[in-house]
């Protein structure tokens, strides 16, 4: 095509793209360079399908009123297999049509049964608010359709199909009206849990009749809240077999590597898995950008918000439509600030400049995400809010400040931009993060690797105990049932030396006066929280933390930021799980130092230097620094004296035997610093590995002559200056599940540990800086000035002396890649 | 095996916790015995154990003998329609109490002790209750329950209609049995109550809709039915049990199979019924006899609300007038009492568009000292608006409207916007006839 004939915005859009690269697009990655990779994703074109044989014809007539004449091949295999009764998964990139692959099926089987029912299930509510519209729609084209007769028309009349939410928001007085008109329900496992399934005798309709249960947005169940909603399917499907009813399950999920796997650990069901998308995509370019170093010896890269401004204006000042997505909320407020300084119009005039979080108001939140489908809003600055499905319109461009952390969270959040046939670019601008620059200095690892696996560990002890409390006060068990893998008999058996259930005739019904969904809060492991109380003004409740992160966020003198306002905490009531805080302004925030001591209990595998297994894990906080907004300068630090936290968990560990140790030319000190930053490095590397946040996991050293040692936050355990002597067990670096009871990271990492090690490896390597930066081993004082090389050396014993450092370089992306495969197998 | 009970424990129980833990229930067989219910004193009929009592009708309880609420509930039996706001209401009524393992509802409560209540044809009270001895007798209790209550001509209740009814509704509903109650007259005598006895002065806000949870329905609370039969009936409960110790005792018997907690959970259940059927007989006879029998301007004005929601306008307006009457205290003085017989009875008249007494009684309210600003807004709105359109006073009704807006600091920027709206108009419309006024003087 003539440029000359091209829309405005592609041309605008190379214009932006030349800027940015200063050259051709589509050449070799240059980890070196300010622009590290820019990859041309080309466009693909529709493949269509009739509508399969015996879909309602009333349903196909009402879709082609609202222009769909045809579907794409994975809508048409996706019903194909929902109606002849087959639990499906649907991988669909953004904007490809996945809600017809479950909507249709679900009208269909209404349209043939008016005593047909559907859930839907969405990770939050404002999904199924967006999906209400949408369905609502649909079913109102369909009495039009009905209205409009035809001669072929059965004689019956389409019912009037009640689509409802259903959640925390419902008013109480229209829940019984839902409760007996909602052909479609819209709901979140929350309420499932706690509103629905203990009320199920109020829902007998629903159960009796339910024919398909949807789970929308599936990767987003991974770790504890998948670990819950596993759960919450068993009781479904326990109350559903005691109404007679066995629904087929349809998911849909963003790309992640084992998307059947986790539809079958949560519903425990065999899937069919549709992965190829029929949907028509335009052109779109990827570019990875690294901030420039400013300070070579300190490893400072010039500011990656100031550089993400910088990026989003290029393209803002020729008129493309944009989001920026941020890592944090005050991030998000930065950035949307900045923008709008620069490019915020007359005042009073329609405000094109936006941010988007949490936190922000119901009505708000709608009128921007209306303000972007219109196109009055020409950039929106959003958190991983906007990451998830809610209807948008498609945009030109998505800048990404800092890396998202997954990879599959990287492609979901670059879909955001992308028509189905003009072009786009999606930018990533890398912070200075260990990860960050890993995946930023090795574009091929994101490009070429298949996505990370989401995992879930739904016989998690105190996961599990949990919901069968719950499940028992919903129906009796008898003597002969299960639910999960460990033996439902005995733990009934402990619940009844608690009183909370009784035995008679095999049957264990509940005793006790609790509602036991109460006290059991999906979105994490234990329910037992803080709360954070604003007493600047009259005392009120702005916000929460589960148990464990409490001490290290809200201990005295932390800085707590909501909604980029800051707070001081005044007093720390850890008996009464409160935290009093007030207002403050200042230039600096907060981070705990946390040490914590790991002891193995019981080992699962063990093979050379790698091991997994339970253990014991005591943290305590024990003192905090002040960091300065902007420059990162550690401005302060206080000592603190708070209580233990103990937990048990699972972890991985790396031995680094006594030999190896002893074979390190240098000090003990050097030594000492080579493994803390090695254990720094290995953690980031284990992070990207497992799909988690940083809070997921814990780190921590033993066998160092360092009595305590750990860094959930931050710095290295304080020497002990009088045993600075090697363990002869050797030196452990545990990564451990940071839940109590563990979620099932320890396993995969001791499976994928070759790959950690050299993925570590790789990444103190090939980073630029002299001796230890924020994106290797740590920031110039967190470890010593050796610990680069120190930590280079104990990885290459580790790994072995014969293996010849050269070649592995060239053959990292195969084996990464390799790595990944061998995982998929043994997950199928 | 013991390894992962030790491990449950340790997550079920955590040491921190065991030490002040309930004491866990000793370890026990896993069937026991069945259970002794000799102690109850009730007899099985199928698969259900019911226990029959009467109260002979010269029975004293507190004040009266049981015979006479017998009698006060025949003559005044269709007084039913006005507390149940259904026509159909009538006796046979069946007073009803549930005793149930929790108060939070859902699949896993349980009504384990049913009990029904009526007066016989002699007039003695009869009790019958049905005791879930076994969780899977619950079916058939339920079937027996249902057949029990389709000769009621009306439920009565105390607080029923939040509590019992829907708690007994989930397990009908849990088990597939027809919950036909939902078609039963129901007089749920806890809001009559509320507005007959309940000791501390209302707030003057129309709608007192404050939650009244069965957990709020203890000793402690003035309008529970223990305050009630204490400050209208003359009793005092020795020996009861208290509420929240109810699940407790069930679920003791339930794993020991001794029935000895039970009974006076029975006995509390047993004085539950009589005392609601003894309030139950006093509303309805106040509510035949009228304002005179009624014993204070409080009761005379929960009369007139009941008449008045029935649509008996002349008997509220007469009930609201009589506790005019009965309030002691000066023309003028601050009393809640005659602010609210003036509110009712001016907000009756208006609706029965006898307008000149309806604006008489807002007058009536504006002289009253300490009148609470919402009151005095509502009453001078009434009286601009009453000037306006029907008097066509528009001087007295722009003086209203000024009075209103005084009263309305610190209400919401939405009445203020009325009324100024409302002066606007009245303004333009006296604008208007000056206009003319003056145009005709001209002439």
């Amino acid at each position: 095509m003539l440029p000359a004939r091209r829309p405005h915005t592609e041309n605008a859009l190379d214009a932006a793209l030349d800027r940015l690269a200063g050259g051709p697009v589509d050449r070799p990655d240059t980890p070196d360079r300010h622009v590290t990779a820019m990859r041309r994703l080309p466009a693909v074109a529709a493949q269509f399908a009739p509508f399969p044989e015996g879909l309602d014809e009333r349903l196909t007539r009402a879709l082609a009123t609202r222009g769909i004449q045809q579907l794409y091949t994975h809508q048409a295999e996706a019903i194909d297999h929902a109606l002849a009764g087959r639990h499906v998964v649907v991988i669909t990139p953004t904007a490809s049509g996945k809600t017809l692959c479950y909507n249709a099926p679900v009208l269909h089987s209404i349209l043939q049964d008016p005593s047909s029912r559907a859930l839907y299930l969405f990770p939050t509510k404002a999904l199924a608010q967006d999906q209400l519209a949408e369905l609502q729609a649909m079913c109102e084209t369909l009495a039009g359709t009905e209205v409009d007769g035809d001669r072929h028309g059965p004689p019956s009349p389409i019912p009037g199909i009640g689509v409802f939410t259903y959640d925390g928001d419902t008013p109480q007085d229209a829940r019984r009206t839902i409760r007996s008109r909602a052909h479609l329900v819209l709901s979140n496992p929350d309420m499932v849990h706690s509103g629905i399934l203990p009320h199920h005798p109020r829902w007998a309709k629903l159960f009796e009749n339910l024919k398909y249960v949807i789970i929308d947005e599936l990767h987003a169940y991974r770790g504890v809240f998948g670990s819950h909603l596993c759960n919450v399917l068993r009781r479904l499907r326990r109350i559903c077999r005691h109404y007679g009813s066995n629904p087929v399950f349809l998911c849909s999920s963003a790309t992640i590597a084992n998307p059947r796997e986790l539809a079958e650990r949560l519903t425990e069901q065999p899937f069919e898995l549709v992965e190829r998308s029929g949907a028509p995509r335009g052109e779109k370019f990827f570019v990875f950008v690294n901030p420039p170093v400013v300070n070579h010896q300190l490893g400072i890269r010039r500011s990656y918000l100031g550089e993400t401004r910088r990026i989003a204006s290029e393209f803002l000042k020729r008129n493309l439509q944009l989001i920026v997505f941020a890592q944090s909320r005050l991030a998000t407020e930065i950035l949307t600030t900045y923008l709008k300084d620069d490019f915020e119009g007359v005042p009073g005039g329609p405000e094109t400049i936006r941010g988007y979080r949490g936190g922000y108001l119901p009505l708000r939140r709608r009128e921007i995400e209306k303000g972007l489908r219109e196109g009055v809003v020409r950039a929106v600055v959003s958190t991983n809010a906007l990451e998830l499905g809610i209807d948008i319109g498609a945009l030109d461009v998505a800048v990404l400040a800092g890396y998202p952390g997954t990879i599959a969270s990287t492609w979901q959040r670059a879909g955001r931009a992308g028509r189905r046939t003009s072009r786009s670019a999606a930018v990533m601008v890398a912070s200075s993060a260990p990860l960050d620059q890993f995946v930023v200095r090795n574009p091929s690892y994101f490009f070429e690797a298949s996505p990370e696996r989401a995992l879930i560990d739904p016989d998690n002890l105190h996961i599990l105990v949990d919901h069968i409390k719950c499940a028992a006060f919903e129906l009796p068990f008898t003597d002969a049932e299960e639910f999960g893998r460990h033996s439902l008999q005995e733990i009934l058996g402990v619940l009844s030396e608690q009183g909370l259930v009784h035995c008679t005739s095999g049957v264990w019904s509940w005793t006790n006066e609790s509602y036991p969904a109460d006290a059991v809060s999906l979105r994490s492991v234990s329910s037992d929280n803080f709360v954070v109380v604003d007493t600047t003004q009259e005392a009120r409740v702005i916000g929460e933390t589960d148990f464990t992160s409490g001490p290290t966020t809200l201990h005295p003198k932390a800085i707590y930021i909501v909604e980029g306002k800051l707070y001081q905490v005044e007093r720390f009531d850890f008996e009464g799980r409160k935290a009093f805080v007030r207002e403050i302004d200042c230039d600096y925030y907060t981070t705990a130092i946390t040490h914590s001591k790991v002891t193995p209990i019981d080992v699962f595998d063990d093979e050379a230097v790698r091991t997994h297994g339970e253990v014991h894990v005591v943290s305590r906080v024990v003192g905090f620094k002040k960091i300065k907004f902007y420059t990162n300068e550690n401005v302060g630090s206080g000592e603190l004296d708070l209580p233990e936290q103990q937990m048990h968990t699972t972890a991985y560990w790396l031995t680094v035997p006594a030999s190896v140790m002893a074979l390190l030319p240098y000090a003990a000190d050097d030594r000492r610093d080579g493994v803390v930053g090695l254990a720094f490095a290995l953690k980031q590397v284990a992070q990207l590995l497992l799909m988690c946040d940083g809070h997921d996991i814990g780190i921590s050293i033993s066998g160092l002559g360092v009595r305590e040692s750990g860094f959930g936050q931050g710095a290295p355990g304080v020497a002990n200056p009088e045993s600075r002597i090697t363990d002869p067990d050797g030196v452990k670096v545990y990564v451990y599940d940071n839940y109590p009871g563990g979620i099932g990271f320890s396993a995969p990492l001791f499976q994928v540990h070759d790959e950690l090690v050299r993925g570590t490896r790789r990444l103190i390597a090939e980073c630029e800086c002299e001796s230890g930066c924020p994106g290797c081993v740590g920031p110039i004082g967190y470890t010593g000035p050796l610990a680069k090389i120190a930590a280079l050396k104990i990885l290459d014993l580790v790994l072995g002396a014969a293996e010849d450092t050269k070649e592995t370089e060239d053959t990292k992306g195969a084996e990464h890649t390799k790595a990944i495969a061998g995982m998929e197998a043994e997950a199928l | 095996m013991s390894s992962l009970t030790d491990r449950i424990r340790g997550i079920v129980a955590p040491a921190s916790a065991r030490s002040n833990a309930v004491p866990a229930c000793p370890a026990l067989p896993a069937h026991p015995a069945p259970a002794d219910l000799s102690t109850l004193g009730g007899d099985w009929r199928g698969d259900c154990f019911v226990v029959d009592r009467r109260w002979a009708p010269s029975a004293r309880y507190g004040k009266e003998a049981v015979g006479t609420f017998a009698q006060c509930l025949e003559e005044a039996s269709a007084q039913a329609v006005l507390f149940a706001h259904d026509p159909l209401a009538r006796a046979p009524f069946v007073f009803f109490d549930l005793e149930t393992t929790g108060l939070s509802g859902g699949a896993g409560t349980q009504a384990f002790l049913v009990g029904c209540g009526r007066f016989d044809a002699e007039g003695g009270f009869v009790t019958r209750q049905f005791v879930l001895t076994r969780h899977v007798d619950e079916r058939p209790l339920l079937e027996t329950v249902a057949g029990e209550l389709a000769r009621a001509g009306a439920l009565v209740t105390f607080n029923g209609k939040s509590f019992d009814a829907s708690l007994l509704e989930t397990r009908y509903l849990f088990h597939r049995l027809e919950w036909s109650v939902r078609c039963l007259p129901h007089v749920d005598v806890l809001h009559p109550a509320r507005q007959f006895w309940k000791p501390v002065a209302r707030p003057f806000s129309t709608s007192a809709r404050s939650g009244f949870s069965r957990a709020t329905a203890d000793h402690t609370h003035p309008c529970s039915l223990i305050a009630l039969e204490r400050d209208i009936l003359g009793i005092r409960r020795t020996g009861d049990v208290p509420g929240f110790e109810v699940p407790g005792r069930y679920f003791q018997f339930v794993r020991t199979g001794d029935a000895d907690p039970l009974a006076a959970v029975l006995e509390h259940n047993r004085r539950d019924l009589l005392s609601l059927a003894a309030l139950t007989a006093r509303l309805f006879h106040l509510a035949r006899s009228g304002p005179e029998a009624a014993r204070d301007a409080r009761e005379a004005i929960a009369l007139g609300r009941v008449y008045a929601r029935a649509g008996l306008d002349d008997r509220a307006c007469d009930a609201f007038n009589h506790a005019l009457d009965r309030c002691r205290s000066p023309r003028g003085a601050f009393d809640p009492q005659r602010i609210d017989a003036l509110r009712l009875l001016a907000s009756t008249r208006r609706r029965t568009r006898r307008h000149e007494e309806a604006a008489s009684c807002w007058r009536a309210l504006l002289e009253i000292r300490g009148c609470p600003p919402a009151i005095l807004r509502e009453a001078t709105e009434a009286l601009a608006i009453h000037h306006e359109h029907r008097v066509r006073d528009l001087p007295a009704a722009r003086l209203f409207a000024l009075q209103s807006l005084e009263t309305v600091e610190g209400g919401r920027p939405s009445w203020t916007a009325a009324v100024q709206h409302r002066l606007t108009r009245i303004d333009r419309k006296m604008g208007a006839t000056c206009e003319v006024g003056s145009l005709k003087f001209e002439v």
